[in-house]
């Protein structure tokens, strides 16, 4: 293309979308490359490339381009100080959207508060952080334990239930609220055991747990190695009694085999979901990104309906003015992937939440769906 | 009562197995070899691969032991042949080289965790307890190592310049025992089971760049306390491994995970050689 070609080519594209040469609205990305999030972060960066480029072509938001900031967060909290500094206060970022893990969020929220920039957390979390500039439309334990809980007490007749975790905050967080939960709605907790999350050998808790009797397993391990040892050495031992994973994706599901076999899991996005939305989805995304195609996730799902909430704020609120964004962001629902979801109960969304179960070929079949499951108390007013 | 027994002697032979190779390289060489976790990560992945050209386990085996051995050969001719004067930079290069390995690793095969499927699945009924048959094939394995190293040990050539080279190099040279050789070919031996113990472990554990990782204190403190000799290291993995599985059973499995790391500094303190015959 010689430079002329070029020149009218450039001339032709500003003639014919004259509102794309207006400033673009920053999106900001700080999610974890590397380190312990960076086997998620790239399907969470192509969601966020989707419904950037889906809006774009259909002119952007109040005539304004979108443009994405991403910056890698190392998974952690020094990282993420950084990546938050360098994208409010540098590329001067309209908002942040991104999954990140606790420990990046609660080092990030300070710099968001100094900043006074809306931030979009799309990330599932341990629940109540109550940041004023912080919505998020993942689920919380209040959303993702009942389903499992439920369909255990009601369709296996479970009474004792033994839990297994990692010993970290979100391992630990999450049982405690499973076990609150077991012993609201009648059943017994006759066991609780934790591994370091580097622990590898789960002899000593299984054999506890062939002995303890229990109706059902319910495990939330670190993601990764740890959920994978401990699968594999139950199977090895012989444990089939139904087992509810609460740290599972579908993905590692997949690639675990046979032993994953009839594990349950509880999320708010499966790939199964029978829907048009979803279906027009996943199209876009492998026309998108072809071979290279991360499957997207309940951890990537919320970026590119995150991207569209904040469109929808930014033309209720008439501009991008933080306060107004921050307002609006309460009122508007998405119509995505997972269904409508509004995050207007404290921030937080209600979800429709899918119980599935791991099939032998690794697919994930949805059992039941639990529609508009409330995320509870988050972030109560003050009185 | 039983399973916690059986409990204990599959851990001892785990243990076992993961830390003959640290034991071997330290008897001769009196070196630590804290690559030993990138080794034992380089089986898993061995594995791994032999799985996937869809290799008989008879054969995986070897493959995993020929790429550990041949990894130790490397690294003991380039690395660790510089430092046996100081085996304290030898601890700094070698551990060192467990990071650049591991990352190597990460480069070809990616970060995230993988799975080989198991050559034995399902339990068996051990006189009343339902136990995991892969766990029980493990105490065999680890008798079999300690057969196979008892006898290359003491009946062999290689086996009787390794032992003058342990009891005393100089004379040993003085007797035209070419001690480099020795060394090269033991750091080849304990490299090489590092990494057959790696393959060993996969069907239990994941394979992943850190796989390694969480055995290494244990078996450092396990060779420490044997003084370099393989009976003491079946003593101490018996007497430690059972005390790890009591404290995870009746205390919990967190201090258990620190059971053997703490109970090797009271032996040491108590009595310096350890478990070794003094």
């Amino acid at each position: 293309m010689t430079l002329r070609h070029l020149l009218a080519s450039l001339a032709f594209a500003a003639a014919v979308t004259p509102a794309m040469a207006a400033d673009p609205i920053r999106i900001g990305v700080p999610v974890g490359l590397s380190g312990a999030n960076s086997v998620v972060a790239p399907s969470v960066v192509q969601s966020a490339e989707l419904a950037v480029e889906e809006i774009n072509a259909k002119g952007g938001v109040l005539g304004r381009p979108l443009a994405l900031d991403v910056a890698d967060d190392a998974s952690g909290a020094a990282g993420a100080q950084k990546a938050f500094d360098a994208l409010i206060f540098q590329k001067k970022v309209n908002v942040l959207i991104s999954m990140e893990t606790s420990a990046a969020r609660n080092a990030g929220l300070p710099i968001v508060a100094r900043g006074k920039t809306p931030f979009i957390y799309t990330s599932f979390y341990e629940g109540k952080s109550c940041s004023p500039y912080l919505y998020v439309n993942a689920w919380v334990p209040e959303q993702q334990v009942p389903p499992i809980v439920d369909y255990f007490n009601k369709e296996k007749k479970a009474k004792s239930y033994f839990l297994i975790g990692s010993d970290y905050a979100f391992g630990r967080g999450m049982l405690s609220f499973t076990k609150a939960y077991i012993e609201k709605t009648g059943g017994k907790v006759v066991g609780e055991e934790y591994l370091p999350m580097d622990g590898s050998d789960w002899t000593s808790i299984i054999s506890k747990l062939k002995a303890a009797g229990a109706d059902a397993i319910i495990t939330s391990t670190a993601g990764g190695a740890p959920n994978v040892t401990l699968t594999k050495q139950l199977r090895a031992a012989g444990v089939s009694l139904p087992y509810g994973n609460l740290a599972v994706d579908e993905g590692t599901a997949k690639s675990m085999g046979a032993d994953a076999t009839d594990i349950y899991i509880s999320a708010s996005y499966v790939t199964g979901i029978d829907s048009a939305a979803n279906k027009t989805f996943l199209a876009a995304m492998s026309k998108k990104f072809g071979a290279d195609l991360k499957t997207p996730n309940d951890l990537s799902v919320p970026e590119y309906e995150g991207v569209y909430a904040y469109k929808a704020a930014v033309e209720k609120a008439g501009g991008t003015d933080p306060q107004k964004v921050l307002a609006a962001l309460a009122d508007v629902s998405v119509d995505g992937p997972r269904g409508a979801i509004r995050m207007g109960k404290q921030r937080h969304a209600p979800l429709t939440m899918y119980l599935g179960q791991v099939q032998a070929d690794g697919s994930v079949k949805v059992i039941q769906s639990f529609p508009n499951v409330d995320p509870g108390q988050q972030c109560p007013p003050k009185s | 009562m039983l399973t916690l027994a059986i409990d204990a002697v599959t851990t001892a032979a785990l243990l076992f197995i993961i830390s003959s190779g640290l034991l071997i390289v330290f008897g001769v060489m009196k070196i630590i070899n804290f690559a030993h976790a990138a080794f034992v990560t380089v089986g898993g992945y061995a594995a791994l691969v032999g799985s996937r050209l869809g290799l008989p386990w008879a054969l995986v085996l070897p493959l995993a032991f020929a790429t550990g051995a041949a990894c130790g050969a490397l690294t003991e001719a380039t690395i660790v042949r510089r430092l046996y004067q100081r085996p304290l930079d030898a601890i700094l290069a070698t551990w060192g080289l467990g990071i650049v390995i591991g990352q190597i690793v990460t480069l070809i095969f990616g970060r995230e965790v993988q799975f080989v499927q198991a050559p034995i699945t399902g339990t068996v009924d051990l006189i009343g307890v339902d136990y995991s048959a892969y766990r029980i094939v493990m105490i065999a394995a680890a008798a079999i190592i300690a057969v196979i190293f008892t006898g290359l040990l003491s009946g062999t050539r290689l086996g009787l310049s390794t032992r003058a080279v342990i009891m005393n190099e100089t004379l040993a040279q003085g007797l035209g025992v070419d001690s480099a050789r020795v060394r090269l070919v033991t750091f080849a031996i304990g490299s090489g089971l590092a990494s057959l113990a790696g393959a060993l472990i996969t069907p239990l554990s994941s394979v992943d760049p850190n796989m390694g990782l969480p055995w290494l204190i244990s078996a450092f403190m396990l060779v420490m306390v044997s003084g370099g000799s393989l009976p003491a290291l079946a003593v101490s993995c018996f007497v430690l491994g059972g005390v790890q599985v009591i404290v995870s059973t009746f205390v919990n499995p967190i201090l258990g995970g620190l059971t053997i790391a703490i109970c090797a500094a009271i032996v040491l303190r108590i009595r310096p050689e350890g478990f070794a015959r003094a």
